[in-house]
């Protein structure tokens, strides 16, 4: 999304005021590692990830020398031994292996066992000479076609370093018992100290201390990110499903460029985005290779299947406007064509019950209202990085943008009849529950829905509260409440609170619970359940957790 | 293009029972000639299993709800529910009643559609003779295991089909005049009476009532009211058969299947597809092109030139395809229609309705036969302590796979080349 405009971001640049140092925070966050501290030789900690009945991808990155440090280039190549077992103590090892990475590829390693058996919990474990990582605990998918009673999805997105602790992936680690981690992008950002942060707090600043545009700035962004103590302890206790937005690039990203990208004064997209790329393969735990297929279908026996949608390397330049009429043209696509295909015979497999979707940016019609006053419209603006002009779509960086492709996809669901979608979605750093209306004329009159999109808000990034600069949930009610009464199919809005969901899936139904936190400022901060809405199986509509259809 | 004669019945040798009812109607069943009445069956071993098989036609899955029937609802909380149940290809009544029985595809079955055209007798004519079914049902077959089954069909076309096939059967009536079908009060007393007189181990019943109010209605405005009406009135038929099964001592012993054989889609007046008006600028093709109409599927024949079948088919595709409210046009055996389907098959978006041979030739604006009318409410539910309690399935049920859940609960074995459709125990509790 466009949290900022780029000529704002260089205007706020100079008031921001910057807390620490980055070496501090990233020393500070290291000391609240988990219990057994981590050895130096893996202080990016491990991961899992992109669960498959049987396997799993594993991840870790080692420091052999003092002066292999991310992004530099430096360091020896290294074997790096690896370890499954069924127990923590792994006494029971039931596979194992070893592999070679160094600096060509930032010292990172990712691993792929086969021959696991489904739906079954394992520590794994990386090893260079004496040295041992921290044990991580993961999970496979259950087998294909079978039966499932319940999975336990963390939902997470937009998590600005520089606006907040982590505290929502403590919280979610510390639940225990989560299937896997849903990641939908923005897992890290591009930009500067100073740039974007907690309305004007740098709670910590990045590294490196520059908007990351090369190879090793993004490295060490990532680098920076996986030393964050809350987020190795989420990465270590499930595996995570990942896809990204724009920030892991650059803001509003698109195939030929970003709204954060000067092409020349920043060297070129291309290089940039290989860039980006490159270092997302590196140290993401995803079955990607740099320049490859980042969209992907999981499954989850008979219950569910996870369709991860790459909403930003083949799509179109976003609109110059909202009454710009390529909004509509046919010609424009949000998704490319191969994977619009791909997406339009994953919803119509029958394989699964449930065609959850990762989905990076809403794909609910959301058109603005036209009773908010300056000060909200101005607000929203900032928030949106746009204009707004009443009635017509109000961000034409979501699907809205790209009504041709939104067009599709609601019609292939209405026409085919097709069951139990859930758009799961980030970016827009608020949270909502939605039906997704099988025609919007008429859905306030029927209340027809061909599915629904729940979307989790951010980790930390800044939303309208903080852009109006008021206490939570004061200014923005009556924003709120403006957008639905002009979206009818809008039935829960958030736009200022921070946090995580949880998504549990089970043949009955979908629901999902908004965990907010008390201040994303502090370290320490408490979290609590806020709201619960559920979609019951076969209804297309979403509805309070505890209602009935 | 003649319509078919009234479905010629095999001669055989049927025995008829007349039964009084309440309100002083009666009803009649018959019998093959073997058929013992009022005389309960005797269980082949252990506790004796019933089972009723209820098509609500036409019933789609969001409208049971615990507001507006509940009693079907509390039969789908009280029992297994699979919310991804669908209909299967051309998800209209007839083939949908024969998959359920049979457990095969139509390319098995030879009954893809409602409406066909007969090449060999030059005609278009619904799917209704006894003889158009070619692979034995769950209803023959236990027969021959040495149960008893019986039928209780509201139209006159499944009436048509199953007829002869069961050890008892109810031939409807009184018939609507505009529908052909039996109002389900009608067909409740006749499910009841048989029960209580000879008290077959499966019994396969339609309920034709909300099918056929959805299918009716021309006045649009009214469409919704009658349409809640009759989903009111068919669950109160619903819970007065539980409760009948209840007071009468066989709820303990009964597994009721309750599902649609379709679903329901309305278009309005202007969503209207019509090959024949598409092809009107190529005479030549449409004059080699028979045209049977389902609803939201076209069934199209190829009549003409063997040698040129292929090149025209591919044309007459290219022009079909490229209507607006067209979904998609597909080979038979694509969707394992056999023959008798003919040599594409047209289907519609949502919101839209085929009209053949002529533009005028359906004005309904409730149909079914295309991809938007796949979901059913597919749920098992039962006093029996086979029925497996409060839970839901993810399993893809398929009107399909009821001849095979069935079967699996009396302990039958597959037919000859085996079921297409999957015996769902999910259902079950052991």
């Amino acid at each position: 999304m466009s949290p900022f405009t780029r000529r704002h971001l260089l205007r706020s640049a100079s008031a921001a005021a910057v807390a620490g140092t980055a070496v501090g925070a990233v020393s500070t966050s290291a000391a609240r590692a988990q219990a057994a501290p981590a050895s130096p030789m893996f202080r990016h900690g491990v991961a899992s990830g992109d669960p498959l009945p049987d396997g799993v991808l594993l991840w870790t990155r080692v420091s052999p020398t003092a002066d292999a440090l991310p992004g530099s280039g430096v360091g020896p190549d290294v074997t790096v031994k690896w370890e499954v077992a069924t127990d923590a103590t792994f006494r029971r090892v039931v596979a194992r292996g070893s592999q070679a990475t160094g600096a060509i590829r930032d010292h990172t390693v990712k691993v792929e066992p086969r021959g696991l058996k489904p739906a079954t919990t394992y520590w794994y474990r990386f090893l260079v000479g004496r040295n041992i990582s921290p044990a991580g605990r993961t999970r496979t998918a259950p087998a294909l076609g079978a039966s499932v009673e319940r999975l336990r999805i963390g939902v997470v997105s937009c998590a600005n370093l520089q606006a907040g602790w982590f505290s929502s992936y403590r919280h979610l680690a510390a639940a225990g018992d989560l299937d896997l981690v849903l990641h939908l992008g923005d897992y890290l950002y591009e930009y500067a100290p100073g740039e974007y942060q907690a309305r004007d707090v740098v709670v910590r600043p990045h590294d490196p201390a520059a908007e990351m545009t090369e190879l090793e700035h993004y490295r060490r962004r990532h680098a920076q990110y996986k030393q964050d103590a809350d987020l190795q302890s989420l990465h270590a206790v499930a595996p995570f499903v990942v896809t990204w937005d724009d920030h892991e690039s650059a803001n509003d990203a698109w195939s030929g460029g970003a709204e954060n990208h000067t092409e020349g004064a920043e060297g070129s997209w291309l290089q940039r985005r290989a860039a980006a790329l490159q270092a997302y393969a590196e140290w993401m735990p995803v079955r990607y290779d740099a320049g490859g297929q980042l969209y992907r279908r999981l499954a989850f026996g008979s219950l569910a299947s996870i369709s991860m949608l790459d909403l930003r390397s083949y799509r179109d330049e976003q609109a110059s406007s909202l009454t710009d009429p390529a909004i509509d043209s046919p010609e424009r696509s949000i998704t490319g064509g191969p994977q619009m295909d791909w997406l339009l015979d994953s919803l119509a497999s029958q394989d699964t019950q449930w065609k959850l979707v990762g989905n990076p940016v809403m794909i609910a019609p959301i058109r603005f209202p036209s009773t908010l006053s300056t000060a909200e419209v101005g607000a929203m603006q900032t928030l949106l990085g746009t204009t707004t002009v009443d009635g017509v779509p109000y961000n034409v960086d979501q699907w809205d943008g790209y009504a041709a492709d939104q067009s599709r996809v609601l019609g292939h669901l209405r026409d085919n009849a097709i069951t139990d979608t859930v758009f799961l979605t980030g970016d827009i750093h608020s949270g909502w529950a939605c039906d997704l209306p099988a025609d919007p004329a008429t859905y306030p009159l029927n209340g027809k829905s061909v599915g629904t999109e729940l979307v989790c808000t951010s980790v930390t990034s800044d939303n309208l509260d903080d852009i109006l600069d008021a206490p939570p949930r004061s200014a923005s009610l009556a924003v709120e409440e403006a957008f639905k009464a002009n979206n009818p199919h809008v039935k829960y809005l958030d736009f200022d609170s921070h946090g995580y969901s949880v998504l549990e899936v089970t043949p009955a139904g979908v629901r999902m619970d908004w965990y907010v936190l008390a201040e994303r400022t502090d370290r320490n901060s408490p979290a609590a359940l806020s709201q619960s809405w559920q979609v019951a199986a076969g209804t297309q509509k979403v509805v309070p957790a505890g209602g009935s259809a | 293009m003649s319509s078919a004669a009234p479905a010629p019945y095999p001669a055989s040798r049927r025995q008829f029972l007349r039964l009084g009812v309440a309100g002083g109607a009666a009803v009649v069943l018959s019998g093959t000639a073997s058929a013992a009445w009022g005389r309960p069956p005797v269980p082949a071993a252990g506790e004796r299993v019933r089972a009723y098989v209820l098509v609500v036609d036409g019933c789609r899955p969001d409208e049971i709800t615990r507001t507006l029937t509940p009693r079907l609802a509390a039969l789908r909380s009280g029992g297994t529910a699979f919310p991804a149940a669908r209909s299967l290809p051309v998800m209209e009544t007839i083939p949908n009643h024969v998959m359920m029985m049979t457990g095969a595809r139509p390319d098995r079955t030879g009954v893809p559609a409602n409406r066909i055209y007969d090449r060999a007798e030059g005609l278009q004519r619904d799917l209704d003779r006894p003889s158009d079914l070619v692979f034995p049902t769950i209803l023959e077959r236990l027969n021959a295991a040495g149960g008893t089954t019986g039928t209780v069909l509201s139209k006159e076309y499944l009436y048509g089909i199953f007829h002869g096939r069961a050890t008892y059967q109810w031939e409807p009536a009184p018939l609507l005049p505009l529908t052909a079908h039996a109002p389900d009060t009608a067909t409740m007393d006749a499910l009841i009476a048989m029960v209580d007189s000879v008290d077959p181990d499966l019994v396969f019943t339609n309920l034709g009532d909300i099918d056929r109010l959805g299918h009716s209605d021309l006045s649009g405005t009214t469409l919704q009211a009658a349409r809640t009406a009759a989903l009111a009135s068919t669950d109160e038929q619903i819970g007065r058969f539980v409760d009948h099964l209840t007071v009468t001592g066989r709820w303990d012993t009964s597994v009721v299947f309750v599902l649609a054989d379709h679903s329901m889609d309305w278009s309005v007046p202007s969503n209207v597809i019509s090959v024949d008006l598409i092809l009107q600028q190529r005479p030549d093709l449409r004059s080699q092109l028979v045209i049977a109409q389902n609803g939201g599927a076209d069934l199209l024949y190829w009549t003409g030139d063997m040698n040129s079948r292929d090149a025209a088919l591919a044309e007459i595709s290219a022009l079909v395809r490229a209507h607006p409210g067209v979904l998609a046009v597909t080979a038979p055996a694509d969707l394992r229609l056999g023959p008798a389907a003919g040599d594409l098959v047209a289907t519609c978006r949502a919101g839209w309705r085929f009209s053949d041979p002529y533009v005028v030739s359906n004005p309904i604006p409730g149909n079914h036969g295309h991809p938007a009318t796949e979901p059913i409410p597919f749920f098992i539910g039962g006093g029996s302590a086979r029925v497996a309690r409060g839970r839901v399935s993810s399993e893809p049920a398929r009107t399909v796979d009821v001849a095979p859940t069935v079967g699996a609960l009396f302990g039958l074995g597959e037919p000859d080349g085996g079921y297409d459709g999957i015996a769902r125990t999910a259902a079950f509790s052991n």
